[in-house]
């Protein structure tokens, strides 16, 4: 149990990338927000698009820990 | 931990025994929180659209077409001018998901969260999108734009075809996954209060954004086959 619970620790590592990624993406998001108002429709759907596919990453390692927890 | 992720994901899904044939013919509790879905979100259609008039609207009829606007407006934008014959589509999806994912509230296991529902959604979006283009270009043009830009990349092409509904079917499931795993995690920590609070956003707004996430790939994609 020991060596599986620290493999599904590594491939809950992945959340880093998901987090760094999402963070740039709505701090660029409220930059340009601040510069542009009037675009702010747009912006939001672009952010929640960049922000879906970065959290994909995540999940990726989500699924895969459990999958060794439950299939080692 | 390991005992609780076995209990929801492997315990027995099959909830009635139908006998068929020899032997039996199962059906999932996923299937059957579906229909309640669907029962649920059908009366409600028939009671708010019944009784519609052209004048004297009531109140309840202002709200349905205020609503009803409202939302073709955000996916029409979303699709653009030349999918919108696939608005009603992405809207039904758009409401069944929210409304799956948000079950959890009254108790029920989100259907969302047996991989086969989400499997079944994402493929029923890629061969839409596939149709879509195949309607607005033809077979031969349809056939050929696999090779567009280059034809090197005819491969990669053909590969997305089956990386975009895994994805889709991956990412909705995972999320709901892991918001009930953390949900079940809190309430076995702390069992009163904290997980009121939290099921606000991981039922609530997570459910609502990851319907919206399917629904606008899905048109994205739509938006890009008809292109």
């Amino acid at each position: 149990m020991s060596l599986t619970a620290i493999g599904a620790a590594i491939a809950a590592f992945t959340g880093i990338g998901a987090g760094i990624g999402i963070s740039l993406a709505t701090a660029k998001a409220t930059d340009a927000v601040a510069r542009q108002p009037e675009a702010d429709g747009k912006i939001m759907r672009l952010l929640i698009l960049g922000c879906a596919l970065a959290e994909a990453t995540a999940i990726y390692g989500f699924v895969v820990a459990i999958m060794i927890i439950l299939f080692s | 931990m390991k005992e609780m992720l076995n209990e929801l994901l492997m315990a027995d899904k099959t909830l009635i025994h139908v006998p068929f044939g020899n032997g039996f013919f199962d059906i999932y509790k996923s299937v059957v929180v579906s229909w309640i879905v669907l029962a649920v979100l059908i009366t409600l259609i028939l009671v708010l659209t019944s009784n519609l008039k052209v004048h004297n609207i009531s109140k309840r009829q202002a709200a349905v077409e205020a609503s009803v606007l409202w939302i073709r407006k955000v996916v029409g934008e979303l699709l653009g001018e030349e999918a919108m014959a696939y608005c009603p589509y992405i809207v039904t999806v758009l409401i069944f998901i929210a409304f799956s994912n948000m079950i959890g509230l009254f108790g029920l296991v989100p259907p969302t969260m047996d991989l086969n529902v989400t499997l079944a959604l994402s493929l029923m979006s890629i061969v839409l999108v596939e149709l879509a283009g195949i309607i607005k270009k033809g077979p031969k043009k349809w056939l050929k734009s696999f090779t567009e830009p280059m034809a090197v990349i005819t491969f990669m092409n053909v590969l997305e075809l089956f990386i975009r509904p895994l994805s889709l079917c991956m990412r909705l499931f995972g999320n709901i996954l892991g918001a009930t795993v953390i949900m079940e995690l809190i309430k076995h920590v702390v069992p009163i209060v904290l997980p009121a609070a939290l099921s606000i956003y991981f039922d609530i707004f997570d459910g609502c954004i990851q319907a919206y996430v399917f629904c606008f790939l899905t048109s994205l994609y739509i938006k890009e086959a008809v292109e």
